[in-house]
């Protein structure tokens, strides 16, 4: 069953597999079936292994043909309504599909069972989940009343943060942050300066890897953790997608926190 | 009968300027508020004297500015439907934004720059479009080489945005839809620089636009230099809308509709309209930009969305209750 509620049955395990999201693809290259990946999106970036294998183009919205060429048993969606025309295509050409909601932490493991299943690779999938979820604990900060807030800003013009429920949000809170902005349901937002002023930041997390350009904008001097260049940068892709390398993720993301409090 | 008119808007914009200032996504007691103005000391001070009231003055100025300009081009081109973004600017605009961003070098400051940019190229390119057999400004041929130049910007926009990073160019797209979010002194100021030489003029040109109005024979005859006049009102509309685009995106509808309803209150001579346009265009944008602000907080709405929701149903009513 995949995340659109669908039975997929194979004859046999997968060996031909086109995987149209960076982090379907890592997932795969994590549980062993690197090798039976021929396909993948051009933003599938880890492991490095992953940029032997040919690119069909985008994974949103993908090239039928493109895909269809390189011959696969399976093709891996990300699920978006954009991809339903790709999806239906593919079947009526009579390959198989898979399509996966890869966006959040707890989705993770649903997605590796799956992809376990469907390429014979169940063993190796469930010892990563279990060595994932022991490593996830750990990593885990405990949450503290005295946790720093933390403006999560994906975009600065116009302002746009991200609330609950989104993968960065998760790994912000589980690195002994606040988001600054939980109470927002959706998972990205425009939001304006003003707001931000009131609820006083102890940190603003930015997705560049230098001090961002807004910093120098009038209005945000407004901002005391701009002010006083508070900036945590997080640029590595295990930052934006479910992934194995998500206790890393928070461990890094933890002592730069705690390194930016002292 | 005028002076009241010019005297009750006057009223309206001035109350429309301390809403703007009064409401926010932070809710401030009239206590606050007064001590933000009287001293910079305090809790809300900068949230006052940074943020809000630089961005309900440039939405003032924006709005008359985009008003006065749509106006200006109804006359021009002698079509109801003309509004600022009728000759090119919005797509010269949106493609110079999406260019910075596709490039790599999409900034705070980049981006409205290379807008600017984009929207001035598309000006130059559609005057020149226009100059039928190389002198001569032509209204009918200036409308659609507006035409051309938006159909071909918007194709060239949907190349890059096929080929580069869709989220980076998604959030572009926000940015174009138009809002005040980046408002600040220092951008009130690069508003101010560009479009209060156009805005000068244009309030001069109102006779040359009644005469405009009446057709080109009647207008030389009664002793307009045509040409010159177009030109000064193409150049001036150009320029302020740019401006207008470079700051905070494209914001629909202020330009379109403001005008008419001035028109339908005061009747289509120039003189009295302009300045009464002005006014209405700059309440009207603070107060919808109150409501984009305010509506979902902390989230911010699209402030074009709020021009066409509650301008729309506005219009509409007193279309129904002027025609009768």
């Amino acid at each position: 069953m995949d995340d659109l509620a669908d039975t997929i049955r194979l004859p046999r395990p997968a060996s031909r597999i086109v995987s149209l999201s960076p982090a379907s693809t890592e997932l795969l290259f994590a549980i062993g079936a690197g090798a039976s990946v021929v396909g993948r999106t051009r933003w599938c970036d880890y492991p490095a292994a992953a940029a032997e294998v040919p690119s069909v183009g985008d994974g949103i919205q993908p090239s039928v043909e493109a895909v269809v060429a390189r011959k696969p048993d399976l093709v891996v969606l990300y699920k978006s309504a954009q991809n339903d025309p790709a999806r239906q295509q593919l079947n009526r050409l009579g390959i198989a599909t898979v399509v996966l909601a890869l966006d959040r932490i707890e989705e993770f493991e649903h997605a590796a069972q799956i992809l376990g299943t469907l390429t014979g690779r169940t063993g190796d999938a469930d010892s990563m989940i279990a060595g994932l979820q022991r490593r996830l604990a750990a990593a885990t900060v405990p949450a503290a009343v005295s946790a720093p807030t933390v403006l999560i800003l994906v975009w600065d013009q116009p302002p746009m943060t991200i609330g609950q429920g989104s993968f960065l949000s998760d790994i912000v809170e589980r690195a002994g942050g606040r988001n600054l902005f939980a109470d927002l349901a959706a998972s990205a937002g425009v939001i304006s300066v003003e707001s931000v002023v009131a609820r006083h930041p102890d940190l603003i997390l930015v997705t560049s890897d230098s001090a961002p350009a807004f910093a120098r904008r009038a209005e945000w001097q407004t901002v005391a953790a701009v002010r006083q260049s508070r900036f945590v940068h997080v640029n590595s892709s295990a930052f934006n997608r479910p992934s194995p390398r998500m206790p890393e993720a928070i461990t890094e993301l933890a002592g730069r926190l705690k390194a930016m409090r002292e | 009968m005028k002076s009241r008119h010019l005297l009750f808007l006057i009223g309206v914009a001035l109350l429309s300027l301390a809403i703007g200032i009064m409401v926010g996504p932070v809710s401030l007691s009239p206590g606050e508020l007064w001590d933000a103005i009287k001293s910079s000391g305090g809790e809300a001070a900068p949230i006052i004297r940074q943020i809000r009231v630089p961005r309900v003055l440039l939405a003032f100025l924006v709005g008359g500015g985009l008003a006065v300009s749509g106006a200006a081009l109804q006359a021009l081109i002698r079509n109801p439907l003309a509004d600022p973004y009728l000759l090119g600017l919005s797509g010269g605009a949106g493609l110079g934004a999406v260019i910075a961003i596709a490039a790599g070098f999409g900034g705070a400051w980049t981006v409205p720059l290379m807008a600017f940019a984009g929207a001035m190229l598309a000006l130059a390119l559609v005057y020149r479009l226009s100059l039928v057999q190389g002198r001569r400004l032509d209204p009918r041929v200036l409308i659609l080489a507006g035409v051309i130049v938006s159909a071909f910007t918007g194709a060239l926009m949907s190349a890059i945005m096929a080929l580069s990073d869709a989220s980076a160019l998604r959030n572009a797209f926000l940015w174009l839809l138009g809002g005040f979010s980046g408002a600040s002194w220092p951008t009130l100021g690069f508003f101010v620089l560009y479009a209060l030489i156009p805005l000068v003029l244009l309030m001069a040109s109102a006779r040359a636009l009644d005469l405009l109005a009446l057709g080109d024979d009647s207008a030389r005859h009664l002793g307009l230099d045509v040409g010159k006049a177009r030109l000064i009102v193409y150049l001036s509309t150009g320029l302020l809308t740019a401006a207008a685009v470079a700051t905070c995106g494209i914001i629909g509808f202020v330009g379109l509709v403001v005008p008419h309803a001035a028109r339908r209150l005061l009747g289509p001579l120039h003189r009295p309209l302009l300045p009464a346009v002005f006014l209405a265009g700059g309440a009207f944008l603070v107060l919808a930009d109150a409501l984009a602000r305010t509506a979902a907080r902390p989230l911010e709405l699209p402030v074009g969305v709020v021009t066409a929701v509650v301008g729309v149903p506005l219009f509409a009513l007193l279309l129904r209750r002027t025609l009768t």
